[in-house]
């Protein structure tokens, strides 16, 4: 029982904030970003290049992969986002094709083979005979951390209620003098920000492979999905319903079909509560 | 309908050039142009191609000329690209640097094209049943590496003798991954270590490929009270065995892990990957070579300075594989009689000596050979040898292990062996 | 219906120029325009679902799937001959079709193409766990029974089947259930109120889909010989699909033929001077701008240079 829980909020703090960056871009620009997975992908390899293979300090390449990812958010906005103006399908679809081009990018630089990172932190803990690595302790923590931090943003800082505003009601929002295209270039930096940090994680974790955007993208898809529009509570929650179920599913029933109910979870929800969980209603 | 009467204008400008192919002998690659084994392959054969160019050519002074098809390890594009160097190309000889699953779906074209083609990677049971039951249209295939069931075999022999005989391990709990291949070893080493090395199986735990945390399942695996962990995997096998050091799982663990196969194992885990044993064709990393093979190397490595840096054991296949494959046609003739040219390469034997002794032998099983340790044939299948003293050829395969200090050798079996089996320091 | 007499002379030109070709070009040309021609196949169904409704489905391969391994299936381990083991996986992917419209009737937009996603997903991993026996796991099937033998024999299969249904989709587009389907993408509200069945309307649409989606899979599984989950439930297939559609120019029927002819041409002929990864690169780049540049594809592209020359 204990080995199910500290193993399950490691998994889903990680989770967590995989999927932020992925609802922050969903609630306050209204798109899909298929792409999203890519900041993992330049995340990851960014780190790798940095601190691997030319030996920076691991918080220099934790630090590279985080501007990578801002700026590769902020050119996605600019280079697509902007000129497709409220296509959505139109983003959709451009930001997919743009993901198969980063990775074939990806393949380009740095061949099909899988590396591994580097723990961030080196070391294993145990808590009552349980491993708990240090790496993902500190993955799940700054996750928390990075959390609290953009709840308290959005509700306390001049740009995060800007951020709230657009994501209720866009129109409104410009009509009261909100620059909404600044929030949006904005949001999309953060964004790729967390993308690219989360992928570091994620990636000494696992593993770094160029396929590696599509995992991460499923991931966020279904917290996204399931946990609702515009909800930094309702993501954390349903981060850890998805976490723990692949603890649990691993763990008591079959690890085989550990993905199984994640996309059971998926579309059980939006059939029953068409705006999720913790989602608010669309206009 | 502007655009139809371009594609008209393109496709009869490609088909032209097509047909502008000179009398030389045209070879296609077949494989993944963009991971280490394909790229063994590949390499492989550009080296023996030089060799054989340098030397005056083949079958009367002909030049080989190499073009190459890219897989992406996709089963899909894998049939295109067959298509491709057959009809596009139209090549003479077809030599593949592909995995398993990519060479199920070409073979059907394989066997409609009747393109004598070389495989150096695959090692399915299954396909060398192809060849049993259907003679006549796999006769174009050949395999040189030894089948899966002839490593799972030899296998079952390093459980009782290393396992068994000198850890004094009673029990074990099977980590395989959910593929084919995973099922096949997974089969054949329950069936054959109870048996034969007398270990028990406590569990079988099949996880999916794409597990993103192993936590979970080696505490499982722990539970089970079983002495070491034996793992089968193919597909993203470094997330195993880095886990399994990151988390320091205390048991011993061992068995198949492909992405320990290649000397860029320790760059790619980050040095993570110390303890880990797997089983390897040969010759693996950490495998001493024989001169000639040594050659092979060291001309390799003059050649290319990009990963991988040392051919991974198909890059050997390929390079001694292609060489016979041409003196197999320079005997039937060319390759344009399937027949006759498949009789000539089932007779190629090429035996690699070191030190006085019969240290690596290139030639193929015949159709009615019987293997004497699991009695049945292999034909069209490396050569390989499953009992001591390895005298007839070399054996299935080898044990190699990943010291924590990154160096890495043969630790079975003892004829070819460098070093000796080690616990991590981490397992008490 | 909405028919002129240059579409039919514009037809019969595009078609007899696909019967004639086999004298024109070589085989290996051949072998890249049957792969074009099933891509057309897949991206025709998905045009009649997502590109008229405005339903995008981002698991189409899902469809496509229950075909190719319904068929697989049967006649690999049943024996069940060809000439019924396609008409019943066709029926089967109708059936998946309904599931398809389930969460269709309830929610929309992004949400509807997450859900596809999601069935997608749910269907490759289910095809590996559930009866790998039957399905053979991650590995798939092969040695299936082929149709044809030979490039110049599947191309005449693959492109009579791909003329057949372009042709039925686009007369069937111009009835006026084309011109309510293609409603309900633009304003579903007011085709509820001009009292046509929306429910209706949109269970014939993914039917149609369904249907054509089966058609294809399972002749396209039995051109290969053999179908692998891997390379059948991939990201990589469901964006094949949907560029060659969008490309191509969406809710035409001519254009995401035109848009898979491209793409896999495209792709064939960069392979002699880009054999390895640097391939896609090149070719989701030209897809991209492509894309950016004209939303509305290829086919809106060539009518405009039409008229601007008719002008002249």
């Amino acid at each position: 029982m204990l080995q199910i829980l500290i193993q399950g909020l490691l998994l889903s703090g990680l989770y967590a904030l995989i999927a932020m960056g992925f609802t922050l871009i969903f609630s306050v620009g209204r798109v899909l970003n298929l792409a999203y997975g890519t900041y993992l992908l330049a995340g990851g390899y960014t780190y790798f290049y940095f601190a691997q293979q030319l030996g920076l300090p691991k918080f220099a390449g934790v630090g590279l992969a985080a501007v990578v990812g801002a700026a590769m958010g902020l050119a996605k906005f600019q280079a697509i986002v902007k000129p497709l103006k409220g296509n959505h399908v139109a983003v959709e679809i451009s930001t997919l094709i743009l993901a198969v081009v980063v990775q074939a990018g990806i393949i380009f630089r740095f061949g099909d083979s899988s590396k591994i990172l580097l723990p961030i932190v080196p070391g294993v803990g145990r808590v009552a005979d349980i491993a708990i690595p240090y790496s993902n302790l500190i993955a799940a923590i700054v996750s928390w951390v990075i959390l609290i931090a953009l709840y308290v943003f959005a509700r306390s800082t001049h740009i995060g209620r800007a951020m709230r505003a657009v994501s209720m009601d866009p129109k409104g929002a410009a009509l009261s003098g909100v620059d909404t295209d600044r929030v949006n270039a904005f949001t999309w930096g953060i964004s790729g920000t967390l993308g690219a940090v989360a992928g570091v994680f994620f990636a000494s974790y696992t593993q770094l492979y160029p396929g590696m955007w599509v995992a991460p993208l499923i991931i966020a898809v279904a917290v996204v999905i399931v946990g609702g529009i515009g909800s930094i509570f309702g993501t954390l929650i349903v981060a850890h319903i998805v976490g723990f179920m692949e603890i649990i599913t691993s763990s008591l029933i079959a690890p085989e079909l550990r993905g199984v109910f994640t996309m059971i979870l998926i579309i059980g929800v939006l059939i029953a509560r068409p705006h999720g969980l913790f989602g608010r209603e669309e206009p | 309908m502007q655009k139809t009467g371009a594609f008209f204008a393109a496709a009869m400008a490609a088909g032209l050039m097509a047909t502008a192919a000179e009398a030389d002998v045209k070879v296609g690659f077949i494989g993944s142009l963009s991971s280490d084994t394909g790229l063994s392959t590949l390499r492989g054969a550009e080296v023996a191609i030089e060799e054989l160019n340098a030397a005056g050519g083949v079958m009367g002074g002909q030049k080989i000329t190499l073009v190459a098809a890219d897989t992406q390890e996709d089963v899909t594009e894998g049939v295109k690209a067959y298509e491709y160097l057959a009809e596009t190309e139209e090549v003479d000889f077809i030599i593949s640097g592909s995995i398993d699953d990519v060479s199920l779906g070409w073979l059907p074209r394989m066997q409609e094209f009747q393109i004598p083609t070389l495989d150096t990677w695959t090692s399915y049971i299954d396909i060398i049943d192809m060849i049993v039951e259907d003679r006549d249209t796999m006769a174009p295939y050949f395999m040189n590496i030894a089948s899966d069931e002839a490593l799972a075999t030899l296998y079952i022999n390093f459980g009782a003798d290393v396992l068994k005989a000198k850890m004094g391990f009673d029990s074990v709990v099977i980590l395989a991954e959910d593929t084919a291949f995973g099922d096949a070893i997974t089969g054949l080493v329950t069936d054959g270590l109870a048996p034969v090395a007398d270990i028990e199986v406590k569990e079988i735990i099949t996880y999916d490929v794409n597990t993103v945390d192993f936590a979970p399942i080696f505490s499982k695996a722990r539970a089970s009270g079983a002495d070491f962990i034996y793992q089968v995997s193919s597909v993203n096998s470094q997330v195993i065995s880095s886990q399994y050091v990151k988390l320091q799982v205390p048991m011993a663990m061992t068995g198949v892990n492909v992405s320990a196969l290649g000397l860029e194992y320790w760059d790619d885990t980050g040095g993570a990957g110390g303890g880990i044993s797997t089983l390897s064709p040969i010759p693996s990393v950490g495998f001493p070579l024989d001169p000639v093979s040594r050659k092979f190397v060291d001309d390799y490595q003059a050649k290319y300075s990009s990963r991988p840096k040392v051919p991974h054991f198909n890059g050997f296949n390929a390079y001694h594989g292609l060489k016979q494959a041409m003196a197999a046609a320079e005997e039937a003739g060319g390759f344009e009689d399937v027949k006759a040219w498949s009789a000539a390469m089932l007779k190629q034997d090429l035996k690699l000596e070191k030190d006085g002794k019969m240290w690596l032998r290139y030639g193929f099983w015949d159709y009615d050979t019987k293997e004497p340790v699991t009695g049945r044939t292999y034909p069209h299948n490396a050569l390989f040898d499953l009992e001591a003293p390895y005298d007839f050829a070399q054996p299935s395969m080898v044990v190699i292990q990943w010291k924590e200090d990154g160096s890495v050798g043969v630790v079975y079996p003892f004829e070819y062996a460098n070093t000796e089996f080690e616990l991590p320091s981490w397992v008490k | 219906m909405n028919l002129r007499r240059y579409h039919f002379a514009l037809w019969v030109l595009f078609i007899a120029g696909l019967f004639l070709l086999p004298w024109f070009v070589s085989k290996g040309t051949l072998r890249t325009f049957i792969f074009a021609n099933y891509l057309a196949i897949f991206a025709i169904s998905w045009d009649v679902l997502s590109g008229r409704t405005g339903y995008i489905s981002f698991g189409h391969p899902f469809l496509i799937g229950i075909g190719a391994y319904t068929t697989a299936i049967l006649t690999k381990h049943f024996d069940v001959p060809v000439e019924m083991s396609i008409p019943i996986a066709v029926l089967a992917t109708m059936l998946g079709g309904v599931i398809v419209l389930v969460p269709a009737l309830r929610i929309k937009g992004s949400y509807f193409a997450l859900v596809t996603l999601a069935l997608m997903e749910l269907m490759y991993q289910l095809v590996q766990v559930i009866r790998p026996d039957l399905t053979g796991g991650t590995r798939g099937m092969s040695g299936l029974p082929t149709l044809t033998r030979g490039a110049v024999n599947g191309y005449y299969l693959s492109v009579t089947l791909m003329v057949v249904i372009a042709l039925s989709m686009w007369l069937l587009m111009r009835t006026r259930i084309g011109t309510a389907l293609s409603a309900i993408g633009m304003n579903e509200e007011a085709v509820s109120g001009s009292g046509l069945s929306i429910v209706r309307l949109k269970m014939f649409a993914f039917l149609a889909s369904a249907f054509v989606a089966g058609l294809g899979g399972a002749f396209y599984v039995h051109y290969l010989g053999s179908v692998a989950p891997r390379a059948l439930f991939d990201i990589n297939m469901v964006f094949t699909i949907i560029v060659a559609a969008l490309i191509g120019g969406v809710s035409t029927i001519v254009g995401p033929v035109l848009g898979a002819f491209f793409l896999t041409f495209l792709l064939e002929y960069l392979r002699p001077y880009l054999p390895g990864a640097e391939r896609y690169l090149i070719y989701g780049s030209i897809a991209l701008v492509l894309y950016m540049y004209q939303p509305r594809g290829l086919i809106h592209i060539a009518t405009g240079v039409w008229d601007r020359l008719r002008r002249l």
